[in-house]
């Protein structure tokens, strides 16, 4: 080879050499940008906001609770502090339950008025709480339909309109939102509201949706409506939950409480807390969070507008409804002497008890009825004043024996007018204040018979006495004999208990009662007698 | 269903709540006071809270 070719050839090779020097700086420069690029991506983070409420129970307006001095709730005041919140960051506004019943404010339009309050606030989900089922299916339905977010229920099975989850995008985020609501509906709400549904395991079901949005979300919550308890089970029952959101058991947790790496969160009851927690998302990660209690007590001036305006609404229709006429009475029904002896309203009251619970007798406390009712036109409120506490009706199974002590306990303290003096139906006693307390009852029959002390019966009374209220210790003794609850023949019972309702109050029931009646004439009927 | 009220057992029915078991331990007018009921975990609850088997619930 000639030394001009080798030269030619050495000039190729550095040419060559300095192509893959570039080609490889290049390849460097390319691996350092990625390299930089990287950390950079993942250093990225995004703020976003849960607000949340539960257990609102239509108390819209501000109210004293027992105990304290100052006023506190108020929905009106609550959004504008909602609005509040929403400006600062992309947020997200959740319920968790029993959001339609409680408070006359929400039970006099059936949820209505709390639906188009919810509306208003622009929530983003709901789940449903067990009182949602309380005036029935047909109206759960049609408020549902009305409803301008998604309403959650993952374990109810056969209601339509209600969806097992739902996916949000905040701020880029994807959330996924399952709804639980608990297994104990049945038992907390008439079994004719729940007719046909089928409510399984919140559990078993949050883990079969927690494995269909796998992929799908960044974060998963679980809105829940099965108490603080078994909230704080739920993350070790179900994998994969960053953030519960929970109800039911109204519990004011002032700060996020963390259960296997899940945030746990409740915010009390009747909007007297707004639930803040924000969440530092990178990498489709929770990294940091920060969550509070806002407790909410009237402001002059600080309450928003547009929420007042539909509360003053629907209070005007609430006074509307209280002065409408429901029936008349053909006499005075006397409420003012119910603690010392028979009276024609604690007959017509206690009728009312048996006749709806289908019992043997009905047995209540004097002290349950606040007032009475004059001779000529019955108007809501006066059954409302009559009947001011929100109980319902219970019945159990008493022996005669129990019966007896029941009796007796009941003119015990006739003396002081004390509140556990009876009211009864389907039974009449004769008694003598001369006789020690205990001693005092003589003669008791029940369907003109003698009492068979021996035998049971089925007794109506309200929640109150069913609790042991007024001292009524067999009914105590009932329920704690009362064992395996199910639901016979359309009502919940047990070994002892044989009626239960308590989605609907006693009062609600005798306005309807009357209602269907249209004149009543109730009058002493001689079941309770005094002897010398 | 069986709840604890200041550590002493109570029998209440299924669906009632905190209010029928302070009834029952004869300690609801404890909370017209300034007296306040709070769950096992020390957060306060509502009178009208559900409460479950073997709830412990303390009035102070």
């Amino acid at each position: 080879m000639a030394t001009k070719d080798i030269f030619n050839k050495c000039i190729e090779l550095n040419k060559i050499l300095n192509n893959i020097c570039i080609a490889r700086i290049t390849v460097f420069c390319l691996f350092l940008l990625l390299f930089l690029s990287v950390p950079y991506a993942h250093s990225e983070q995004t703020v976003i906001r849960i607000l949340y409420l539960n257990d609102f129970h239509g108390f819209a307006e501000p109210y004293k609770p027992f105990g304290s001095d100052e006023n506190l709730g108020g929905i009106a005041y609550l959004s504008a502090k909602l609005n509040s919140l929403r400006n600062e960051r992309d947020s997200l506004l959740l319920s968790a339950g029993d959001m339609i019943q409680g408070n006359n404010w929400a039970n006099l339009s059936q949820g209505e008025s709390v639906i188009e309050l919810i509306n208003a606030m622009k929530f983003d989900a709901m789940v449903l709480g067990n009182h949602e089922f309380d005036f029935g299916q047909d109206v759960l339905k049609k408020l549902i339909s009305e409803a301008k977010f998604p309403v959650l229920g993952s374990n109810v099975e056969n209601l339509d309109l209600v969806k097992p989850y739902v996916i949000k995008e905040i701020a880029g985020v994807k959330i996924g939102i399952i709804g639980v609501v608990t297994d104990d509906t049945p038992v907390t709400t008439h079994p004719r509201n729940v007719a046909g549904l089928t409510f399984i395991s919140p559990e078993d079901s949050a883990q079969k949706y927690i494995k269909e949005l796998k992929g799908r979300t960044d974060i998963i919550v679980v809105l829940s409506h099965i108490g603080y308890s078994a909230d704080r089970l739920l993350p070790e029952r179900a994998e994969g939950i960053d953030v519960i959101v929970g109800g039911h058991s109204h519990t004011k947790v002032l700060s996020p409480t963390i259960i296997n790496k899940t945030i746990v969160l409740q915010a009390w009851e009747h909007a007297k807390a707004l639930g803040v927690l924000d969440l530092t998302i990178a990498d489709g990660r929770i990294e940091k969070y920060e969550g509070h209690l806002e407790e909410i007590r009237p402001e002059l001036g600080k309450d928003d507008k547009n929420i007042t305006a539909i509360v003053e609404k629907y209070q005007k229709k609430v006074d509307t409804v209280l002065n409408e006429t429901v029936g008349e009475a053909e006499a005075d029904l006397d409420g003012e002497n119910v603690r010392k002896r028979e009276t024609n309203l604690g007959d017509f009251i206690a009728d009312i008890i048996r006749e709806e619970s289908g019992s043997d007798i009905a047995l209540i406390n004097g002290g349950g009825i606040r007032a009475s009712i004059r001779k000529g036109e019955i108007k809501e409120k006066h059954v409302y004043t009559v009947l001011p506490f929100d109980n319902y009706i219970v019945a159990v199974k008493l022996s005669g024996r129990q019966i007896r002590e029941a009796l007796e306990h009941g003119v015990s303290a006739i003396e002081e007018g004390a509140g556990r003096f009876p009211q009864v139906s389907g039974l009449s006693f004769t008694y003598s204040r001369a006789e020690k307390p205990g001693s005092r009852v003589k003669e008791i029959l029940i369907a003109g018979n003698l009492i068979d002390l021996n035998k049971e019966y089925s007794v109506a009374t309200n929640d109150f006495l069913a609790a042991g209220g007024d001292g009524y210790k067999a009914f105590g003794d009932a329920v704690k004999s009362s064992k395996d609850f199910s639901i016979v023949g359309g009502t919940m019972k047990g070994e002892k208990l044989i009626y239960s309702d308590s989605g609907r109050w006693l009062r609600d029931v005798v306005i309807e009662y009357i209602k269907g009646k249209r004149i009543i004439s109730p009058a002493i009927e001689g079941r309770i007698t005094e002897t010398p | 269903m069986k709840v604890y009220v200041n550590d002493i057992p109570i029998e209440i029915l299924p669906g009632m709540t905190v209010r029928h078991a302070l009834i029952s331990a004869d300690l609801l007018r404890e909370t017209e006071s300034s007296k306040r009921v709070f769950d096992e975990w020390g957060n306060e609850i509502g009178l009208n809270g559900a409460l479950f088997e073997g709830a412990k619930i303390y009035v102070r």
